[in-house]
C-alpha cells in the first residue's frame, strides 16, 4: 500500500528536483492476485506487484514532455524529471495548452475495501473450486479467471495541487462448454469488493446455459427484435461517446447531419422518453478515481436525460473556446432502468432473440456509430413469451444509438462487464430491428 | 502460499528509498551492444538467488526474467481551431520506462508466478518464495501435472540487427521530421486533421533457467505513422486514409526508408478521394488484398486459430477456442493449395523476432499450412507433448516482467507464389470486384470462423482494370471458405511484411507484436457489405 502521507512525499520529492515552471506528479502502485483456470484445474496463478511515477512537465512558453519510470531511488525520480524536461525543452509550444489547476476540492469515493486488499489465493479459490464442481457434476469443462487488485493513486503538481485515492477491485467469470463443444455458457460478476463474488452463484448460470444451448438451431439472419442481457449492454453503452469535440467537427453520432460546423445534437430528443445514460463515478461499485483525466473533479454528469441529449463533454480547453464548462469525466455508465426483470422482457416478447454477451466489436462508422461484432455464450429464440430453443451465434452491424433510440423495454440495472468496455451499471433491454447479418458456426 | 505484510514492506522501501549511484536497469543493461556474445554477470548473479531460492523451497523448475522496457513516442496533431479555419498544432513526446522481474516455478506440478519491480536479492528470494507458495496453493486443483518439453541449454547474447539505436536519435529530428509530413497532408485545404507519429519500443530481456540458460537480449521495434480525416458536413460523413508504414524490428535506419514527404502528400490527395468516392455495391466479388491490409486477414483467421492454447481450452474465457481442434492437425485442408504459412520468429524485420522465446528456447521456423492443409501449431514447451510433439516451437512471450509468459502468436506468414506472377496479373484475372489497402475495421468470432474486414482504402476493378476509389466497403467470410476461395498469390518480388503491436489475449490481458508477410493475394467471390 502507498499511504496518503507517503505519496505526497514522494510526490514533493520528485518535484523538488523540477526546474520548469510547472511539473505534474502521477503516482500509481498497485497490487493484484490472480487465478486462472481452464479444463477443470487452475492453469496459471500469478501475485504482483507494481508502481509508476509519471512525470508531466512544461515550460513557460507551453512545450510539454512527459516521462514515467518505476525505478524509485532519488536518483532514476531526478533521471525522469530530467528526461520530461529535456523532452518539454525540444519540443514546440501547444496551443492547447491549459494553465495548471491549483488546489482542488477532490470528492470522497468509497470504492476501496480491506478486505480486498488483502485478499490471496486462498481466499478466491473457493470460488475455484465451487465452478470446477459444478462443471463435473454436469460433465462440462469450465473455464475462467478470478482476480482482485488494489491500487493507490496520487496526482500532485507545483501550483498545490494534491489528490490521493485508494481502490479496490474484484471479479469473476467463467465459461462453460460441453463434452461435444457444440455449447457454451457464461456468467460474470464485477465489484469493488471480493465479498459480492460467488462463484457458486456463476457456475449455475453458466452451466444452465450451456445446458439449455445444446442442439442450437439455424435461424436466418436478419432484423429480430432483440432482448440483450446486461454485459450485452454494457458493451453496447461503453462505445457511445459524447465528446463536443469530435461533434462540432463532424466526426461524431452527436454531429448534426446536413448542419454547419459546429453544430450539434445537444439539447435536442434523440431517445425514448425513459432513455437516461449519465456517469456515477460515485457509485461504490464501481472503481472511479475522485479526478478526471484532466485533473478536475468527479461529478455526476448525464449525458442523456429523458430522451434528451443534454451534455457533452468538453476537456478545459475546448470548454474555454466553446464557453463551457469543462468536463471531469465520462466513464462510470449508468443506463437507467425501469421496473422489469430480465424475465418481464422475455415474457412480453412474442417473437425475440435473446443474447448473453457480444464480442470482438469495432466501429465501422463514427456518423451512425455503426459497431460490428458476433454474439457468443449463449443466445436463444424467445417466442410468445417463452425460451423455445437455442440458436447459433451471429455476426451483427448494429450502432448502440440505434439499440437505445429502438428500446421498448428495460429492467433494473445492475453491476457488469462484457469484453470490450468497462464495468457499468446497466439493465437488460428489449429493442426492435437489431440487425444480425449472417450466422457463426462458433461456439 | 506465504503470508505476511509483504506489500507494506516493500511499497515503503521501495517509495522512500534514497539510493545514490548509477541507475541499476542501466548498470544491468548497459548501451546497445551487438557484438557481445555473453550476459552481463551482475544479471546472473541477481538470477542466481531466484534458482537456489526455488531449489530450497522444492521447486522442479524455476525461470527468471530481469527485463527493461522502454517506449518513446513522438508526433503531431495539426486539428482546425474552434469555428475558424486556422491550425492548432499540436505536438506530443512521452519517455516510458518499466524495469521489473518475474518468477515463474514448478512445484507440486503447477506453475507459480510472482514479479516485483524492485529488482535486489532479497526482494528476488521472496518472490521466488511468493511463486513457491502459489503453485504449492494450486496444486490440488490442476488438470494434469505440468510436463516440459526438453530444452537446450544456452549462454549467449542477442540483438535486433539495427545500425542506429533510435533512442540516441534526438527527439528534436523525429519532431521535425514529423512536422514536415503533417504540413504537408494539411497543405490540402480539404484535409480536416492530419496526424504524424513515430514510436520506438525497445525490451531489454534477461532469462535464466534452472535448466542452466542465461540469455541477454535486445529487441527493438519502430511504428510510424501518417494519417488525414477529411469531413463533409452536408452529406454527415467523415473518411479517414492511412500511411500505414509497416512497423519493423530494425533501427533508426529504416526512417529515411520510409519516405514520409510524398506518402504524406498522396494520403492528404487520397483522403479527400475517399470522401467523394461511391459506395460499393454489396454481392460477391473477387478481392485482390495488398499485404498491408492481407496481413491483418491472416493475423486473425489463421494466426489466433493455430494457436495450441486455444485448441485445447485454455483461452476458453477470454480469447475463445479454435475451430482447428487437435483431430484435425495433419488432415483438414483450410485454403486451397496456393496457401503454404509458416510459423517464423527467426525472419528478418519481423516484430516478434527473438534468438530465444521467453521458455528460453532457440527460434525456429516452421510450417503451418501446407498446399492448404493444416499441419502444426504454435507451441511452448508445456504443450508440446499434447499434440504428440517432442520440442516446443518457440512461442512463449510475456509482455512484462510482471506478466506470465504464455503460448503467443509468432511472426505467421503466407509464402509467395513460386512463379512471377504480378499484382496485375492478379488484377487482370478480376472482372468485378475490389482492391483492398490497409487495414480498417476487424471483427472475427471466437472460434475464428465468421469475419469481417474493412480496409483503409478501396478501388473498384472492373474488367481487368484497376478503377476509382470506392467507399463503404467490408467483406464477410468463414475461415475455410475464404481460404479455399484463394486462387492467386503474386511472387516473391511483392512479398512484404506488415506488423501488428497490440494483440491481446490472456487473463490479465496481454499485448503481443508480431508481423505478417504475404504478396497481393486474389480469393473469388467474397459477400462483400456495404457499411452504413
Amino acid at each position: 500500500m502507498l499511504s496518503k502521507q507517503e505519496a505526497q512525499k514522494l510526490a514533493e520529492k520528485v518535484m523538488s528536483f523540477a526546474k520548469l515552471p510547472e511539473c505534474r506528479v502521477f503516482v500509481t502502485s498497485s497490487e493484484n492476485v490472480f487465478i486462472r483456470f481452464a479444463n477443470n484445474g487452475i492453469t496459471t496463478s500469478g501475485y504482483q506487484v507494481s508502481h509508476t511515477v509519471g512525470i508531466a512537465s512544461t515550460t513557460e512558453d507551453k512545450r510539454s514532455g512527459n516521462a514515467s519510470v518505476t525505478e524509485l531511488t532519488d536518483d532514476a525520480l531526478r533521471r525522469g524529471v530530467e528526461q520530461a524536461e529535456m523532452l518539454a525543452k525540444i519540443s514546440k509550444p501547444s496551443p492547447e495548452d491549459m494553465p495548471p489547476l491549483g488546489p482542488q476540492k477532490y470528492p470522497e469515493i468509497a470504492n476501496f475495501d480491506s478486505g480486498t486488499a488483502e485478499a490471496r489465493g486462498e481466499n478466491m479459490i473457493g470460488h475455484v473450486k465451487a465452478i470446477i464442481d459444478e462443471a463435473r457434476s454436469r460433465k462440462l469443462t469450465a473455464a475462467g479467471f478470478v482476480q482482485r487488485g488494489a491500487s493507490w493513486t496520487a496526482v500532485a503538481n507545483k501550483a498545490g495541487l494534491f489528490g490521493y485515492h485508494p481502490h479496490t477491485d474484484a471479479s469473476l467469470s467463467n465459461t462453460m462448454r460441453n463434452s461435444g463443444g457444440t455449447s457454451s455458457g457464461w456468467a460474470t460478476q464485477v465489484s469493488t469488493t471480493i465479498k459480492d463474488l460467488n462463484g457458486a452463484a456463476a457456475a449455475k448460470i453458466s452451466a444452465d446455459k450451456c445446458v439449455r444451448g445444446e442442439n442450437k438451431q439455424r435461424l436466418e439472419p436478419g432484423k429480430y427484435t432483440v432482448i440483450l442481457e446486461p454485459a450485452a449492454v454494457s458493451d453496447l453503452i461503453g462505445f457511445i461517446s459524447f465528446f463536443g469535440r469530435s461533434a462540432e467537427q463532424g466526426q461524431s453520432w452527436l454531429s448534426k447531419k446536413g448542419g454547419k460546423p459546429g453544430e450539434t445534437l445537444l439539447g435536442e430528443k434523440v431517445f425514448p422518453e425513459y432513455i437516461t445514460l449519465r456517469s456515477d463515478p460515485f457509485n461504490p461499485k464501481l472503481t472511479a478515481a475522485p479526478w478526471g483525466p484532466g485533473l478536475l473533479p468527479h461529478e455526476k454528469v448525464t449525458w442523456i436525460e429523458n430522451g434528451v441529449v443534454k451534455n457533452l463533454f468538453y476537456d478545459r480547453f475546448w470548454a474555454q473556446k466553446a464557453g463551457k464548462k469543462p468536463t471531469a469525466g465520462s466513464g462510470s455508465l449508468v443506463l437507467e432502468g425501469q421496473d422489469h426483470t430480465l424475465a418481464d422482457l422475455i415474457k412480453s416478447a412474442d417473437k425475440a432473440i435473446l443474447v448473453t454477451r457480444l464480442w470482438y466489436m469495432r466501429i465501422l462508422q463514427p456518423q451512425t456509430l455503426q459497431v460490428t461484432g458476433t454474439t457468443r455464450d449463449g443466445v436463444f429464440l424467445v417466442e410468445k413469451g417463452e425460451i423455445t430453443q437455442p440458436l447459433m451465434n451471429f455476426r451483427w452491424n448494429e450502432s448502440p444509438v440505434r439499440v437505445l433510440q429502438n428500446t421498448k423495454m428495460l429492467a433494473q440495472p445492475v453491476v457488469t462487464q462484457g469484453a470490450e468496455t468497462g464495468a457499468s451499471l446497466a439493465p437488460a433491454l428489449m429493442a426492435t430491428d437489431f440487425n444480425f447479418a449472417s450466422i457463426s458456426d462458433a461456439v | 502460499m506465504v503470508h505476511g505484510d509483504f506489500h507494506a514492506r516493500i511499497s515503503r522501501r521501495g517509495f522512500l528509498a534514497g539510493a545514490a549511484g548509477m541507475l541499476l536497469a542501466d548498470r544491468l543493461f548497459g548501451a546497445p551492444d551487438t557484438a557481445a556474445t555473453k550476459p552481463n554477470p551482475e544479471l546472473e548473479k541477481l538470477a542466481a538467488v531466484a534458482l537456489a531460492e526455488a531449489k530450497k523451497q522444492g521447486a522442479s523448475y524455476c525461470d527468471i526474467r530481469i527485463n527493461r522496457y522502454r517506449d518513446q513516442f513522438s508526433g503531431w496533431r495539426f486539428s482546425p481551431q474552434r469555428g475558424s479555419n486556422q491550425t492548432d498544432e499540436v505536438p506530443f513526446v512521452t519517455d516510458n520506462q518499466s524495469f521489473g522481474f518475474g518468477v515463474r516455478v514448478i512445484a507440486k506440478g503447477q506453475w507459480g508466478f510472482a514479479s516485483s519491480p524492485e529488482v535486489n536479492p532479497t526482494e528476488i528470494a521472496r518472490i521466488t518464495r511468493e511463486a513457491v507458495g502459489v503453485a504449492k496453493a494450486n496444486s490440488g486443483f490442476q488438470a494434469s501435472p505440468v510436463k516440459l518439453a526438453p530444452v537446450g541449454k544456452y549462454i549467449d547474447r542477442w540483438a535486433t540487427p539495427h545500425e542506429k539505436d533510435p533512442f540516441a536519435v534526438s527527439v528534436e529530428e523525429k519532431l521535425d521530421l514529423l512536422h514536415g509530413a503533417a504540413t504537408t497532408i494539411k497543405k490540402n485545404p480539404k484535409v480536416m486533421t492530419a496526424f504524424g507519429f513515430l514510436g520506438f519500443h525497445s525490451e531489454d530481456k534477461y532469462f535464466a533457467s534452472s535448466e542452466g540458460s542465461s540469455i541477454q537480449q535486445y529487441v527493438i521495434q519502430v511504428y510510424p505513422n501518417l494519417g488525414a480525416v477529411a469531413v463533409d458536413f452536408q452529406k454527415g460523413v467523415s473518411r479517414s486514409r492511412s500511411y500505414q508504414v509497416a512497423p519493423q524490428a530494425r533501427g533508426w535506419e529504416y526512417v529515411p526508408i520510409m519516405n514520409f514527404g510524398e506518402n504524406a502528400k498522396r494520403i492528404a490527395d487520397e483522403v479527400v478521394e475517399h470522401l467523394a468516392a461511391p459506395p460499393v455495391t454489396a454481392g460477391k466479388k473477387d478481392l485482390v488484398l495488398l499485404p498491408s491490409h492481407l496481413c491483418l486477414t491472416i493475423h486473425e483467421s489463421i494466426g489466433h486459430s493455430t494457436e495450441l492454447d486455444r485448441a485445447l481450452g485454455y483461452e476458453a474465457n477470454y480469447a475463445g477456442t479454435s475451430f482447428l481442434t487437435t483431430d484435425k492437425m495433419g488432415k483438414f485442408r483450410v485454403g486451397s493449395e496456393l496457401m503454404n504459412i509458416f510459423g517464423d520468429r527467426t525472419s528478418e524485420l519481423a516484430l516478434s523476432t527473438v534468438k530465444y522465446d521467453d521458455d528460453g528456447v532457440k527460434t525456429t521456423r516452421f510450417p503451418i499450412i501446407e498446399k492448404g492443409i493444416f499441419t502444426h501449431y504454435q507451441t511452448i514447451r508445456d504443450q508440446a507433448h499434447l499434440v504428440g510433439e517432442t520440442e516446443s516451437r518457440g512461442c512463449c512471450y510475456a509482455d512484462s516482467w510482471a506478466s506470465v509468459p504464455f503460448q503467443r502468436m509468432p511472426n505467421v506468414w503466407l509464402a509467395p507464389s513460386d512463379k512471377p506472377v504480378t499484382l496485375d496479373e492478379l488484377i487482370a484475372g478480376v472482372d468485378d470486384g475490389v482492391l483492398i489497402e490497409g487495414t480498417g475495421s476487424y471483427s472475427i468470432d471466437q472460434q475464428r470462423y465468421n469475419f469481417q474486414f474493412g480496409g483503409d482504402a478501396f478501388w473498384e476493378i472492373k474488367g481487368g482494370k484497376k478503377g476509382n476509389m470506392i467507399s463503404r466497403v467490408a467483406y464477410q467470410s468463414r475461415t475455410p471458405d475464404f481460404w479455399q476461395a484463394l486462387d492467386g498469390v503474386a511472387g516473391s518480388a511483392y512479398w512484404q511484411q506488415y506488423g501488428l503491436p497490440n494483440d491481446g489475449k490472456g487473463e490479465p490481458m496481454q499485448t503481443n507484436a508480431m508481423s505478417h508477410g504475404c504478396a497481393p493475394s486474389r480469393f473469388r467471390q467474397i459477400n462483400v457489405i456495404v457499411t452504413d
